[in-house]
């Protein structure tokens, strides 16, 4: 626990991952103020495709819908599925991938042959027949980004336990008698905390993006007010043809930035957990930004 | 002439506010064809100090004063286009454990060529004809000049980055441990070729190394190097005799040397308890694929008894096979054929690897920083067994944790409890390890390399432990490792392992001062202080 | 036997058992729903086919009466025999003849942003790792993941609007223009130049950054490794050690991504053609969703995962030449 804590406080002072977790924040903190901030999303309010005025910061849509208030109202629904989404593909990735790297052998094989298998299969395709066939919904689009999505961040989660696992630490507790439970829950996993927490922040981006494709298609609930149905709607009302910007620029500059700040929320803890790049960062802070490090070692005498 | 003069050479790692010194006001010197050794145990600065001399030194080093000399030139004013030239054609560099520093995907012939054409513009013929006389310098086949590294043994791939070094004939070889990670026995033949290459070439040589003795027997200066800083430096006749600083007598005093001339014990087998039997164990690996499988026998017929208080040493090189002995015993690996047996109060019974011989059998593993978990304290690491294995209860364990520290000799205990194991140094770890291995009270310790990874200085207090905890608690040791001098200083027997196979097993005074297997004598005589000299004469 | 032979055979097995798989799927997810699945599967076609010829569709996709098995080895046999039923919403057209005029074009589109994405992406990926200029470098670096992180068929959506709508720069739709007559002819190609450049740009575009961190972020690994020390000792300049020693080993994680990127360009390709009407799977597959045309559906993801399959095929192929360690 405590391990978690240093390790979110430390990021703080990774110039990349503040500004990321600032972006991300205020998009969290503005998605559940919404109905405090905005009127209904889903109510004839104005003409149709009027540009962005005072009245309507971002315009109506074709169906004389308030832009602003849908992209507020559709980063909850959004966020929200993608954030569950990232967290049950971690634990399916990190249960198989474990148990996976952990015993290995036949075991090992099998999980190993389906994680291949489950990674060269398209992913797109592969959702939409899953989700053509599933009832439209919030429940369909998490089955569906699980279904997907699991297999990447297994293999990178084995790969890591399988290192551990053949180190003289498992093999010391192994040697004392450890249960292969607590060996993996206790001694393992904990150790691969940043690695856990980047795959979460990247099944989050997968989340949102394939979660905004399904949606374009028409495969969510079109009823529902989401970045993607937006998308949907825009498309659908000719937003194109009729050079209506304002109705699709702001859900997917939204989306952008979001995805963004999770990245940059993951760059950061890739440094930290990057000894080297640490170590040049502070030097070439010590000289001033004179620092390449191709060249040959520096020199600053002092005396 | 002096070829390179380091004076008032100072080093810094840079850290977010503040620096730590690696090197303090290093003065050096190195004449034309000399050997100067540079020692000193881990940390004590000696690959950053041959670092900075090249400037290979990566981040977050900083040189912060002194000059580097060389044809009185100072590399530290040098541009780095003047650098690339000295670089190699002046001065070259072989690392310590090449075994990743050639290119994985070029050929070795090819990569061997390279500093011709780069260097000396040589066109591609005329390269390889240099590179296939280089081979043959160190004394590998031609077959190899098309293989890729990955095909080469780890000795192989060390004579290579040996023969890139010579390639352009510089004035001044530095050679950073280049034999560490090799056996003993081909550690002294590369070391010989380097000398005798020395001689026909005339080139000067920096050796670094942690192994004071080594360096006594052929280099012709010595600097002793200890948290920073030179604190001895002479000739190695001056040196040996115990030099000019209180350090460089301990170093002498430390190294396990075999005592070829010591009395026989009045040790007794016959009135000890037979603890644990091996019946020809075999341990066989798959390489290669389904299609093509090639079998290495890791472990051959290998047979052995276990005593209480008594002392076995299995003596073997890396890739002998002794780890996977340790690794069966313990059950961390399968036998494939073969018999272990434990003995208890006159029953014996096959082995299961149970919580109960878990209790009885114990290990302690090459590294310790490996072998403890870097996210929990001491204190966690004694948890988990004593409540495992039912030793204490939960109000108990701190007490009970700190008595076991007191054995190996930690105090204050409660100040180490809470401490994390990048806090401590190699040997208190190890201390830390050998306790938790004694948290059940086990009747057998199997030590896999305990000291290997340890400075030399503190090498022999490891062992006296061990000697002083088999005869507090009549405790049977199993102890792993290629050294025999290490082995000689504490067992009662020595096993001798060659390829997985036992080539000769006695009491360790039978060993030392009667060895009957050739491959025996080969190690007994390169642990000689006189191996060169030896040598040399027989040449 | 020849090691590089095995080892090809080995992989070719591996996709084979990869392209069942994507058939049992097809087979399964249907079944495991509520209710009739048959029914569900064919109800668009009420009217429009005669009984029996209704029985011969289901009997195609393994609807029969009998055990599951049966019924699987049914539809493979159907798959085998190049019958992928029947299109719904291009009835009566088989989905095959409807498949086969699209693939041609995602392929295109698809295939060749992805080679041009890749190089690019890896040489400045190259060029970016190496000269690392620390201010380039806090700025290149989040304004690409920006860029990455748009959905692409929302870049299509921009690039439509701006450069096809504003500039009338670009054409608006299909892959040539409806004047032109197919065929090796100057005016073919150039329309289909025109039309192909806001899509291939947009798929390029989203792309790009991805390619060059990923370079970026192997060659910095791999200039940490101990034999880039070494050479840098040996006194190699910057061009060798760039060229022959990094580059050089960091092509080949970047490759074995390259059978991956394929999968998901291909997922974008596929909503990028949506946007632009391109006559490509992913039009075909919009199609196929409004009018819940399972038949095309089950179709076009077999074909787009065979086309998967078979590219990654190829990738291990040029990976075994360029790499001789996986020939061990």
């Amino acid at each position: 626990m405590k391990s978690i804590i240093k390790f979110l406080l430390s990021m703080m002072n990774n110039f990349k991952a503040k500004i990321g977790i600032y972006i991300l924040l205020s998009f969290l903190l503005v998605s559940i103020l919404a109905p405090f901030l905005v009127g209904s999303p889903t109510d004839y309010v104005g003409i149709p495709l009027q540009a962005p005025s005072m009245d309507f910061w971002f315009g109506t849509n074709g169906q004389g819908q308030d832009v602003f208030a849908q992209t507020l109202y559709g980063a909850q629904k959004t966020l929200f599925i993608a954030f569950l989404s990232g967290l049950l593909v971690v634990l399916v990735g990190a249960m198989l991938g474990g148990v996976a790297g952990y015993f290995g052998n036949r075991l090992d094989d099998i999980i190993s042959l389906l994680i291949n298998v489950f990674l060269l299969l398209p992913g797109l395709p592969l959702m939409v027949i899953l989700a053509a066939w599933l009832p439209p919904g919030p429940l369909t689009i998490i089955i569906v980004l699980v279904f997907t999505g699991w297999a990447w961040h297994a293999r990178v989660l084995r790969s890591q336990v399988m290192v551990y696992r053949n180190q003289d630490f498992v093999l010391a507790s192994r040697v004392c008698g450890e249960s292969n439970f607590r060996i993996i829950m206790v001694e393992i996993l904990p150790r691969m905390l940043p690695l856990i927490a980047s795959s979460f922040i990247g099944a989050t981006i997968y989340g949102i993006g394939a979660q905004v494709g399904l949606e374009f298609l028409g495969l969510g609930d079109i009823s529902q007010v989401t970045w993607g149905t937006n998308l949907y709607w825009a498309t659908n009302d000719l937003a194109l043809l009729t050079g209506s910007w304002w109705t699709y620029v702001p859900t997917g500059v939204s989306i952008a930035l979001v995805s963004l700040s999770l990245t940059l929320i993951n760059f950061g803890i890739d440094e930290l957990a990057n000894p080297r790049l640490i170590s040049e960062r502070h030097l070439s802070k010590r000289l001033d930004g004179d620092f390449d490090r191709n060249n040959a070692t520096p020199v600053r005498k002092i005396r | 002439m002096t070829i390179l003069s380091v004076e008032n050479l100072s080093v810094e790692y840079v850290a977010e506010n503040s620096s730590t010194e690696a090197l303090r006001n290093i003065s050096i010197s190195v004449e034309s064809n000399e050997i100067l050794g540079i020692v000193g145990e881990s940390g004590s600065g000696k690959s950053t100090l041959i670092k900075s001399i090249m400037r290979i030194l990566s981040a977050p080093g900083l040189i912060t004063s002194g000059e580097v000399l060389f044809n009185s030139n100072d590399i530290l004013e040098m541009t780095d286009e003047e650098i690339l030239e000295i670089r190699w054609k002046e001065i070259s560099l072989v690392k310590q454990k090449a075994l990743n520093s050639l290119n994985p995907v070029s050929k070795i012939g090819h990569q061997i060529a390279l500093p011709y054409r780069f260097h000396m513009g040589m066109n591609k013929s005329e390269s390889e004809k240099k590179a296939r006389h280089l081979l043959d310098l160190v004394s590998i086949d031609q077959i190899y000049f098309d293989s890729y590294p990955h095909e080469l043994s780890g000795g192989m791939r060390q004579r290579v980055i040996i023969a890139m070094a010579m390639a352009l004939e510089p004035k001044l070889i530095i050679m950073d441990e280049p034999t560490t990670a090799l056996d003993v026995i081909t550690e002294h033949e590369i070391i010989d070729s380097i000398r005798s290459l020395q001689k026909e070439l005339n080139f000067s040589i920096i050796f670094i190394t942690h192994d004071l003795n080594l360096l006594l027997q052929f280099a012709d200066r010595v600097c002793v190097l200890y948290d920073g800083e030179v604190v001895d430096y002479g000739t190695t006749d001056v040196i040996k005799s115990g030099g000019n600083h209180a350090y460089t007598k301990t170093l002498l005093d430390a190294i396990p040397r075999i005592d070829f001339s010591a009395k026989p014990d009045l040790h007794n087998k016959n009135n000890l308890d037979k603890i644990l039997s091996l019946d020809s164990i075999h341990v066989k690996y798959q390489l290669g694929s389904w299609m093509i499988p090639e079998i290495l026998h890791a472990v051959n017929d290998v047979s052995l008894d276990l005593y209480s208080s008594h002392i076995t040493s299995i003596i073997g090189e890396s890739g002998s096979g002794k780890s996977t002995i340790a690794k069966v015993i313990t059950g961390l690996e399968n036998s494939d054929q073969g018999k272990l047996t434990q003995y208890n109060d006159g029953h014996e019974y096959e082995v299961v690897h149970d919580i109960e011989f878990r209790k009885n059998v114990q290990m302690i593993f090459q590294d310790p920083f490996s072998a403890l978990n870097p996210i929990h304290s001491v204190l966690h690491h004694f948890e988990r067994p004593l409540l495992r294995f039912g030793i204490s209860s939960e109000k108990d364990i701190k007490s009970k944790a700190c008595e076991l520290l007191e054995m190996v000799e930690l105090n204050p205990a409660e100040d180490f409890l809470s401490k994390f194991p990048h806090e401590m140094s190699g040997g208190e770890c190890q201390r830390v390890c050998i306790a938790r291995a004694l948290c059940s009270n086990p009747k057998l310790i199997i030590a896999d390399e305990p000291t290997s990874m340890l400075d030399v200085s503190i090498r022999s207090d490891i062992l006296n432990l061990f000697i002083k905890l088999k005869e507090n608690f009549n405790l049977s040791i199993l102890l792993i490792t290629h050294d025999i001098a290490s082995a000689s200083i504490c067992s009662d027997e020595i096993v001798v392992l060659k390829e997985g196979r036992v080539v000769e097993s006695g009491a360790t005074l039978d060993i030392i001062q009667n060895p009957t297997h050739d491959y025996t004598k080969n190690l007994l005589k390169s642990s000689r202080d006189d191996w060169f000299t030896k040598h040399d004469k027989e040449r | 036997m020849n090691k590089s032979v095995i080892y090809i055979f080995r992989r070719f097995l591996f996709y084979c058992l990869a392209g069942f798989m994507a058939i049992t799927l097809n087979f399964l997810i249907p079944r495991l729903m509520p209710g009739d699945p048959a029914s569900i599967m064919f109800a668009q076609f009420k009217g429009k086919l005669k009984p029996e010829a209704l029985d011969a569709l289901k009997e195609t996709f393994g609807f029969s009466d009998g055990p599951l098995l049966t019924q699987y080895f049914e539809y493979i046999k159907h798959l085998f025999q190049g019958d992928f039923g029947i299109s719904i919403s291009y009835f009566p057209q088989p989905v095959l003849e409807v498949i086969s005029s699209g693939l041609y074009w995602t392929l295109f589109l698809a295939g060749t942003s992805l080679i041009i994405s890749f190089v690019l992406g890896s040489i400045v990926g190259i060029y970016l790792a190496w000269n690392r200029d620390q201010k380039l470098d806090s700025f290149l670096i989040p304004t690409l993941s920006f860029l990455g992180a748009f959905p692409y068929f929302w870049i299509a959506m921009l690039l439509l609007y701006y450069f096809g709508f504003i500039l009338d720069w670009f054409p608006l739709r299909h892959a040539y223009s409806q004047h032109v007559t197919p065929g090796f002819n100057f005016s073919f190609i150039a329309s289909v130049f025109s039309h192909y450049i806001l899509p291939a740009f947009t798929l390029i575009f989203v792309s790009l950054g991805g390619w060059m961190l990923s370079m970026r972020n192997n060659m910095i690994s791999i200039l940490g490794t101990e034999y880039i020390n070494y050479a840098k000792a040996i006194g190699y300049n910057r061009k060798i050690l760039m060229f022959k020693f990094a580059a050089r080993n960091a092509l080949l994680p970047s490759i074995t991504g390259f059978g991956m990127a394929l999968g998901f360009i291909l997922s974008g390709a596929l909503l990028t053609e949506i946007i632009f009407s391109y006559p490509g799977q992913g039009y075909l597959l919009l199609q196929a969703v409004r009018a819940q045309d399972f038949p095309l559906l089950q179709g076009i993801f077999l074909t787009i995962t065979f086309s998967v399959l078979l590219s990654n095929l190829i990738v291990d192929i040029v990976l075994l030449l360029l790499d001789p360690r996986i020939r061990k």
